[in-house]
């Protein structure tokens, strides 16, 4: 008896597993719908911002255009430190979500290392900050909540630091990690060096002239361009990882549900075999018990 | 080469993607118009209104607070902070979006000329 006491027991907390599951793929997709939104409507801008810094950085490249600070746009051919700046999730519960972004940054630290470059990390969100914690790897910067609930000044905090550092020398190059949305079942792991500013991939251009720059007698039209590109690119890739945070919840519950569905069954079978077992053990009691008394 | 291409784009999304005859911008240095193969330029914007002819020969008139535009031979990109679009289907809905872009322009520009300038154009538009 204390056997099927014992199954009955684990059937109860599977399907109270199985509820919490459930709420929270819901919860997941219902934020996934808000956060896909704010993710599509700046893809807009953040293409378009990256089209026209990759255009200016063609051209300069090409017809050197003097006067302009060419820090940010000229590839640095030797380079000493790389700073590496990654986003993951303040929670857990998403699947392969965060650990995808740790291998990268992990492959990408192992890469510079094996070519005698430093690197400094700049960690964002609490899964991946607690992650190289245990591992006993420094991290350089840490910022914890503003994966959950980015807001633009926040991407402006963390970003103007890593520039600052890129501009005074520090660093060479400043690259920035996040999983990114894809679809309702898929992320993508981007990787987008954010200074000096790479050229499009498979850019091309027909426009031949020289380009001009107005106001011509100061530098902030460029300088204020390019604040705009980190900040920007700094902030999609925040509310971008968001989307894609809530996609491998939903996701990863959805798994999780399922799962709890089988292990029910598995275990409901469990209990019948049980239940006959000790219903037979019975009868055979109660049959010998008359057989002795013949 | 007789149309531009125009995109203009917000952190909000996308506000305008059309091939248009031509474009006149507020530029800080100065509003000036863009026809196609027009050189290469990057400029700064300050708030004002973009008005722009349509290949029908209509015109279109968007608000912008500040932002950045990028000319070349055949295309026009702008990147704004915030644009709103002058005009609607109704009486109400133009009343509205004029009131949305008056707000959208005094509330970026520290010059009082240049909002003169720019609501004045607004209401130019309206009337037409």
């Amino acid at each position: 008896m204390s056997n099927l006491k014992e199954i009955k027991r684990k059937i109860k907390s599977v399907e109270n597993t199985q509820k919490t599951t459930k709420a929270m793929k819901l919860v997941s997709t219902a934020k996934l719908n808000r956060a896909k939104l704010a993710a599509q409507e700046s893809k807009v801008y953040a293409d378009k911002i990256n089209e026209v810094l990759s255009e200016i950085s063609y051209k300069i490249n090409q017809y050197k255009i003097g006067g302009i600070d060419s820090r940010f746009f000229n590839e640095i051919s030797d380079i000493k430190k790389v700073d590496i700046l990654f986003v993951t999730a303040d929670k857990g519960l998403c699947g392969g979500f965060n650990i995808q972004t740790i291998k990268e940054v992990n492959r990408l630290t192992q890469e510079y290392k094996s070519n005698k470059i430093k690197v400094r990390l700049r960690g964002i969100g609490k899964k991946g900050i607690a992650f190289f914690k245990f591992q006993d790897i420094e991290l350089h910067s840490s910022y914890e909540g503003v994966s959950s609930a980015p807001t633009y000044k926040k991407a402006q905090e963390i970003i103007s630091e890593a520039i600052e550092d890129f501009m005074n020398g520090i660093t060479d190059k400043v690259i920035l990690i996040h999983n990114g949305y894809l679809n309702m079942i898929s992320q993508d792991l981007k990787v987008n060096n954010i200074v000096p500013v790479s050229i499009y991939e498979g850019y091309e251009t027909d426009s031949k002239s020289l380009m001009e720059l107005e106001p011509e007698e100061d530098e902030t039209i460029l300088e204020s361009l390019i604040k705009k590109y980190f900040e920007y690119n700094m902030y999609y890739a925040l509310i971008d990882s968001l989307a894609a945070e809530h996609s491998a919840r939903m996701q990863a519950m959805d798994n999780a549900t399922n799962n709890a569905t089988e292990r029910v069954d598995m275990l409901t079978l469990a209990y019948n075999k049980a239940r006959q077992e000790s219903i037979t053990t019975e009868l055979i009691e109660i049959i010998s018990g008359v057989e002795s008394m013949k | 080469m007789d149309v531009l291409k125009l995109e203009i784009v917000t952190p909000e999304g996308q506000i305008f993607s059309d091939n248009v005859k031509n474009i006149t911008l507020p530029g800080s240095e100065g509003e000036f118009g863009v026809y196609p193969l027009h050189a290469s330029l990057v400029s700064l914007l300050q708030a004002g209104v973009i008005d722009i002819e349509l290949s029908s020969g209509k015109h279109e008139i968007i608000a912008i607070n500040w932002g950045h535009a990028k000319v070349d031979e055949s295309s026009v990109t702008v990147l704004a902070d915030g644009a709103v679009v002058v005009g609607g289907s109704s009486e109400s809905a133009i009343a509205l979006s004029l009131k949305n872009a008056k707000e959208l322009i005094e509330s970026m520009s520290d010059s009082s000329s240049s909002i003169l300038a720019a609501t004045a154009k607004i209401e130019l538009v309206a009337r037409r």
